[in-house]
């Protein structure tokens, strides 16, 4: 460590909300990254955002000469910081497979809220959308929890990017989503696999984000209880 | 050698960025349009677009879903993003905000009426600040037509792919955002298109498909 401390620094900058910057919190804590949140006053500070809106990312180099690098757009953030702390293969293809599942998380989230301001037919089709991708994620974790010996990680043997976005995704479903429609928690509890209970316990165990735990409460918990 | 099926429907929608990076990397590669939905089952996630990338030797095919997920790998494969993760991701939150765009047009779709002219408006406003941030970068990088550097980069085919998407051969559902988009076209974006379009990497791919320069005043 030199003197100056050239150790960069993180501000997230997003609403108290678990919305789409659970994964980034988690990434930053299992990280051991030193980061702050901040929320700013809104819609006062959407002119200052680089694109308008958030979550944003602000790495500090702390070189007194250096610009901070600012990135916006939950999935680069999360591609960003899971790439710079080796939360994902530096191969290609394995890179990618971390990736779709994201992806495949977003789109689905993206679906439920879809649906939300619908009614009847237009609702009832837009709402099975959601369903049929919920269940898809859910079968495509519940089978690489499987093929991956049932150690409780979605690739490997340890914490990745993967695993994380997983567990975010479940999250927000059962304690955000529900602020919406009440309906979705349970509809998405009762279909929650051993396999994937499995998975949120692991994730929630690591000694990684025992920090993020202590803080944000214990998922695993919620889901037992009731 | 290794060859890619891009697996998609028949308009550039979420597929447009993917073939122009095909196209670019020189790579043996053919389009695929399934019989849907009786394809669907057999999709990983079932749905579309997805990347079935063929090797020489007889090694089982390597299949890929996510429009966003494609590309990245198709343009870390053929040097068209840098492994640098911040270099990479300041391409990649362009593209990502262009998709969110995208989205944005066809939510008015989605909801009912009274709050249709409010969505539309929003669209109009992400637009607006979308090609004024872009044209900031290309006027910062030195208005030679590219994004960052000076060679065709994924954050240049990404935008590239969208401006085709309105302006080329627009699908009948784009309605009136044609004119829209073409209305709010910036000289800098306008040379990002002709730059892409005279590039030897895509020049094959628009003599084919269609050119926005046909289309806007250059």
């Amino acid at each position: 460590m030199t003197a100056d401390n050239t150790t960069p620094t993180y501000v997230l900058r997003y609403f108290d909300i678990i919305g789409l910057a659970e994964t980034s919190r988690m990434l930053l804590t299992a990280a051991k990254a030193e980061w702050t949140e901040e929320h700013p006053e809104w819609p006062q500070e959407k002119p200052n955002q680089p694109f308008g809106h958030l979550p944003v990312l602000v790495e500090k180099s702390g070189a007194e000469d250096e610009e901070d690098f600012v990135l916006s757009e939950s999935g680069s953030i999360e591609r960003y910081l899971a790439r710079k702390f080796n939360f994902v293969p530096t191969d290609n293809k394995q890179m990618a497979r971390h990736e779709q599942l994201r992806d495949q998380h977003l789109d689905a989230i993206i679906a439920f809220f879809a649906q939300l301001s619908l009614v009847d037919e237009a609702k009832k089709e837009k709402r099975e959308d959601f369903d049929a991708m919920l269940d898809k994620v859910i079968e495509i974790h519940t089978s690489l929890i499987r093929k991956n010996d049932d150690c409780g990680y979605l690739f490997g043997e340890e914490l990745t990017f993967a695993d994380m976005s997983a567990y975010a995704f479940y999250k927000l479903l059962v304690m955000y989503a529900v602020t919406f429609e009440a309906d979705v928690a349970p509809f998405v509890k009762d279909k929650i696999t051993p396999e994937v209970l499995h998975l949120l316990r692991t994730v929630e165990s690591d000694p990684l984000l025992h920090e993020h735990v202590e803080k944000k409460g214990s998922f695993v918990a919620h889901i037992l209880t009731e | 050698m290794t060859s890619y099926i891009f697996r998609y429907f028949n308009v550039a929608g979420f597929g447009e960025t993917s073939r122009l990076l095909l196209a670019a990397s020189k790579a043996d590669w053919s389009d695929e349009k399934p019989e849907w939905p009786q394809e669907k089952p057999n999709q990983p996630f079932g749905r579309l677009p997805v990347l079935v990338e063929q090797s020489a030797d007889g090694s089982p095919d390597f299949v890929l879903s996510e429009s966003a997920t494609i590309e990245r790998y198709i343009a870390r494969t053929y040097g068209f993003l840098p492994m640098d993760p911040g270099e990479a991701a300041q391409q990649e939150q362009l593209r990502d905000r262009l998709n969110d765009v995208v989205i944005a047009f066809f939510t008015p779709n989605l909801v009912d009426a009274s709050a249709r002219e409010a969505k539309n408006a929003e669209f109009v406003g992400l637009l607006d600040r979308l090609f004024s941030v872009h044209s900031e970068l290309l006027r910062k990088n030195g208005n030679n037509g590219h994004l960052f550097g000076t060679e065709l980069s994924y954050a240049d085919i990404a935008t590239y792919a969208f401006l085709r998407m309105f302006l080329v051969n627009p699908m009948e559902s784009l309605k009136q955002s044609p004119q829209l988009v073409k209305s709010k076209l910036t000289p800098e974006l306008v040379k990002l298109a002709v730059t892409a379009e005279a590039d030897p990497l895509l020049e094959a791919y628009v003599s084919k498909r269609g050119k926005v320069a046909d289309v806007v005043q250059v």
